[in-house]
């Protein structure tokens, strides 16, 4: 069958009001589920599941699809406005898009989300479409040496979200690191700093983790100081995100989204650790690096473009190998099972209408979230005008609900309450949080691979330099090392 | 409008607490804890009979998913729960007979729950990579003579761990846990993504997360533990590879509650899964999935899991694979 | 508050939890089976790298304090509080709301928790608002509720006493 041929049966599949709808009926739902804590996307494409059962197999996807991605740029919203991300892969949407709100920029900053969002969703788009069968092959690659490597570069992250001294950025990065080994042990199946607890044994909730260090700080702070807020211009969040901010930061967007395309299409990685690479590229790179993590509008860009980037890109691994990519993927192939439908290679071949229908689909849905994302924004924006004396209760009272629901216990709220006064004290002594948490999803990643690695080769190190894709993981990371030191040496004032 | 909601909210209220003493179970809404993650098989599976099992008990059932520690914290928040039917739990072979036969640190044992069905069986099969060289059962126990084999399993404690050790044992290997190393992974997909990237050498897991690589060529079977065949399955059963023993290990799903739960619960669950279990959009679900639809009364279930729950101690017990600390 | 005294006192923080968690935690809260063939897969390994790095870390800092940092405040620290003892009052009265929360969720139900902790919080701040306050906390809760329930079907704690629909 040739491309023309296919496009048509595709098109054939998808030219229709209802497949449409659907799509579009699936990024608002996810746009709004993605905007309240808690309830991240992945709840929310698990939710849609039981709803697809009886669809066609084209409408279904296309629904799930929509909610996920609706559900990644929806995240973006609360992080902005009461920085509680809405899912996690917008953690490093926080630290410049609420510092722009408290400026007053909510507008701006939610405009160039939904911008940034929607470019890196058609590249990445794009790049599904077009490289789906090279880049799967290539992710094949990735066995735990080479995700070991990979991990490892990413640890450099920290140094760019680090802020004003490295020490305390490393200090926060080990604590994260810490928290992250309580639970069951990978290998041996035995507990590390449970004290006998059940709920202890599955490790400590990552969203707990996250509204509590991010969320209830604020509400902590507000107690130390109820009047603080008052003296700023907290003007409302009527202003816009023009065309030359967009093009200011286009260059951090491609990039941002390129390294979405990149993480996501192998598997395992997920939204989260690619938004913070690309903040701190972006950081690195930018003229105003010392703006970032002070509202510099670039760095929202970079973040949104990073975990937009991803969204498509999942679906790489999923069509070309059946291989999910994240939890999202995993929920969306149980979707592909119930029709019958069996991702992998063969795919291409038996169902080929399928996957160009979901092509087709995909490139509309970059211009629906922008329709949506829209509208969204505007509804949203006036949250930044509610006092804030009565917002905080609420986002408490929202926070309680939301961390309660993604696993429906509440020992993880008690975990979110700890973390909150965590972050406040690292708050007071001027410990950066992202390092914490950046650590706390990687820390785990590093650990496990080093270990499959280790038991693969029975214990034989030279397996971590096994191939030029560790190798080349092996000099990207020496260099910025590299960089790192040589640019903390270079300041005045060493090592701060 | 809010007001006269309220108000007949308190009232209703009121009256709950008041009537729960005589009224009829159910008389509210029944809490179901999935103990693994959204989309998983258990989820799925659960989700599916979650309506028709609604519409057999006459009350909405509250789907939750408390993940963690391979089915553990879900289990304990139903283990810990009030027996009075309202909180149940969708049991699966993992938390419930490889994870108490395998951990002494598991907070719970099978005497804390009280089954009323176990409806689905999932038959395991074991897998390579077609350019592994690897033909038959024979070939895979011939390489690990020669060494460096290994298998994935998607954690401590979960079938595909067991399965592994236990499908070794059975076809000669004397020590599976020095002769193959385990190479666990965080989850049933990344395990069988560790095996398509050449991580480990094979698989035994439940057909269902294998027959879209097997569909595709990407994986091939070796062998199914079940008596029959399965349809997508070019691959042995074990009885006729002669090995009837691997008969026990299967997957499977049931529904437990709390130890104290009364009789006439259990038995009101024991008809409303009958009932469920004919809903055609229910079986249809569970075949595409791979699953086999099997019913069993309270008493079966029971009867069933403590056997194979039995036969993994035994076989935990003779390889020392218990987890101590 | 100088970044020399802030460096100094985390670095001894820093310095003694890394003793705490080698000498103390690790040893008896890390398990690990007896027959652990290499000590790099040992489940001790990597809490023991971490709590290294976290000594190694902690003395920087200290040798960071003892000799380059600058012993000029920060520019944008708070001034001595206004207020004297009140915001430590306050702090206290937080985390007594929040334990609060926390033993009466499961038997008063979220709803009727989130209201009590919605009102405690918002006179804590000393909103200049009470009556949209009181309003909220009753409607927030209630709204949230009806949505988590009844459109993301989360089985929200009910509690033992007043049961919502």
């Amino acid at each position: 069958m040739s491309l023309m041929d296919s496009l048509a049966a595709g098109l054939s599949l998808v030219g229709n009001v209802e497949a449409f709808l659907m799509l579009f009926i699936g990024l608002v739902v996810g746009v709004v589920a993605g905007a309240i804590p808690g309830l991240s996307a992945t709840m929310a494409v698990a939710l849609t599941l039981p709803f697809t059962f009886a669809m066609t197999p084209i409408n279904a996807i296309l629904l799930l699809l929509g909610v996920y991605k609706g559900g990644i740029f929806g995240g973006s919203i609360p992080a902005i406005l009461i920085k509680t991300p809405g899912t996690p892969a917008s953690s490093a949407t926080i630290l410049d898009g609420h510092p722009m709100a408290e400026r007053g920029e909510a507008g701006r900053a939610l405009g160039m989300a939904l911008y940034a969002s929607c470019t890196a969703d058609a590249v990445s788009n794009l790049a599904l479409i077009l490289f789906a069968g090279w880049l799967a092959s290539f992710a094949l690659n990735f066995g735990p040496p080479e995700f070991f490597a990979l991990i490892l570069f990413s640890l450099t992250i920290i140094a760019g979200v680090s802020g004003e001294s490295l020490l305390r950025g490393a200090l926060s990065a080990l604590a994260g690191l810490l928290l992250a080994t309580i639970g069951l042990d990978l290998v041996y199946g035995t507990n590390r700093f449970t004290f006998g607890d059940p709920n202890m044994m599955g490790g400590l909730n990552f969203i707990a983790v996250l509204i509590g260090l991010f969320a209830i700080p604020e509400i902590i702070a507000m107690a130390w100081n109820p009047v603080a807020h008052l003296g700023r211009t907290r003007a409302l969040g009527k202003s816009r995100c023009t065309f030359a901010d967009y093009a200011k930061s286009f260059k951090s967007i491609i990039r941002g989204s390129l390294i979405g395309v990149f993480l996501g299409s192998i598997p395992g990685i997920g939204a989260a650790p690619s938004a913070f690479l690309s903040y701190s590229e972006a950081r690195r790179t930018s003229k105003n690096k010392a703006n970032f993590g002070k509202g510099e509008i670039e760095g929202v860009a970079a973040s949104e473009a990073g975990n937009n980037g991803v969204a498509g890109a999942t679906l790489i691994p999923l069509l070309a190998l059946g291989v999910p990519g994240d939890v999202i993927t995993a929920i969306i192939i149980g979707a592909f099972m119930v029709h019958g439908l069996q991702p992998g290679p063969m795919m291409f071949i038996l169902n080929v209408d399928i996957i160009y229908g979901l092509f087709i689909g995909l490139i509309v849905s970059s211009v629906f979230l922008l329709v949506v994302g829209s509208v969204a924004i505007r509804g949203f924006r006036f949250v930044a005008d509610v006092p804030k004396r009565i917002l905080m209760p609420g986002v408490l009272v929202l926070c309680i609900y939301g961390v309660f629901a993604v696993n429906n216990n509440i020992f993880d709220v008690g975990v979110m309450f700890v973390m909150g006064w965590v972050g406040y004290i690292m708050m007071r002594n001027r410990i950066p949080a992202a390092p914490f948490l950046i650590a706390f999803i990687l820390g785990p990643l590093l650990e496990d691979n080093f270990r499959q690695s280790m038991l693969m080769s029975g214990s034989d190190p030279s397996i971590l330099f096994r191939g030029p894709i560790t190798w080349f993981f092996w000099a990207l990371t020496a260099i910025t090392v590299f960089a790192i030191t040589r640019s903390t040496l270079r300041k005045t004032v060493p090592l701060s | 409008m809010k007001l006269r909601t309220l108000g007949s909210v308190i009232a209703l209220g009121v009256g709950l607490v008041a009537g729960a003493a005589m009224a009829e179970y159910p008389e509210r809404p029944i809490n179901m804890i999935i103990p693994y993650g959204a989309g998983g098989a258990t989820d799925i599976s659960a989700r599916t009979i979650a309506e028709a099992l609604g519409t057999a008990a006459g009350t909405p059932l509250i789907m939750a998913n408390v993940t963690g520690a391979g089915g553990a914290t879900g289990s304990v928040a139903v283990q810990n729960a009030k027996p009075d039917g309202y909180t149940m739990l969708f049991a699966r072979v993992g938390s419930h007979s490889v994870n108490p036969a395998m951990k002494a640190t598991l907070p719970y044992t099978l005497d804390d729950f009280r089954f009323v069905t176990v409806y689905e069986i999932n038959p395991v099969a074991c897998a390579v990579r077609p350019d592994s060289g690897i033909e038959s059962m024979d070939d895979l126990v011939a390489k690990v003579a020669e060494g460096g084999v290994s298998y994935s399993s998607s954690g401590v404690g979960s079938l595909l761990h067991l399965a592994g050790a236990m499908v070794l044992k059975e076809f000669g290997v004397e020590n599976p846990l020095t002769e193959a190393t385990h190479i666990p992974q965080q989850g049933g997909g990344a395990a069988a993504t560790a095996v398509l990237n050449g991580t480990a050498t094979f698989i035994c897991t439940n057909t269902s997360a294998l027959a879209n690589f097997v569909a595709n060529n990407q994986l091939k079977a070796l062998m199914v533990t079940t008596e029959e065949p399965v349809v997508g399955f070019d691959a042995p059963t074990a009885n006729e590879l002669g090995k009837p023993r691997l008969n026990a290990l299967v997957g499977w799903t049931g529904i437990a509650g709390p130890a104290g739960l009364p009789d006439d619960v259990s038995a009101k669950w024991g008809d409303w899964i009958t009932e469920a279990a004919q809903d055609a959009k229910f079986a249809e679900t569970m075949s595409s999935m791979g699953s086999v639809i099997d019913v069993m009364s309270p008493d079966e279930a029971i009867a069933f899991i403590n056997n194979q729950y039995s036969v993994f101690r035994a076989l935990v017990d003779e390889l020392g694979m218990r987890i101590e600390g | 508050m100088s970044q020399k005294s802030l460096h100094l006192r985390l670095g001894i923080v820093a310095s003694l939890f890394a003793l705490f968690l080698v000498l103390y935690a690790i040893p008896s809260f890390v398990f690990a089976p007896s027959n652990v063939g290499n000590i790099i897969l040992s489940p001790k390994f990597w809490p023991f790298v971490l709590a290294g790095l976290t000594g190694i870390v902690g003395l920087s800092l200290i040798f960071n304090a003892m000799t380059a940092a600058s012993d000029a405040p920060f520019e944008d620290e708070e001034d001595v509080h206004p207020e004297g003892s009140a915001p430590w009052m306050r702090l206290g009265a937080l985390a007594v709301i929040m334990m609060i929360t926390m033993v009466a969720l499961p038997r008063l139900g979220m709803v009727w928790t989130t209201m009590l902790a919605f009102a405690a919080c918002a006179f804590l701040f000393r909103t200049r608002h009470p009556k949209a306050a009181l309003v909220c906390a009753v409607v927030v809760p209630l709204l949230l509720y009806a949505f988590f329930a009844h459109v993301a079907g989360v089985a929200v704690p009910q509690g033992d006493f007043v049961r919502l629909p």
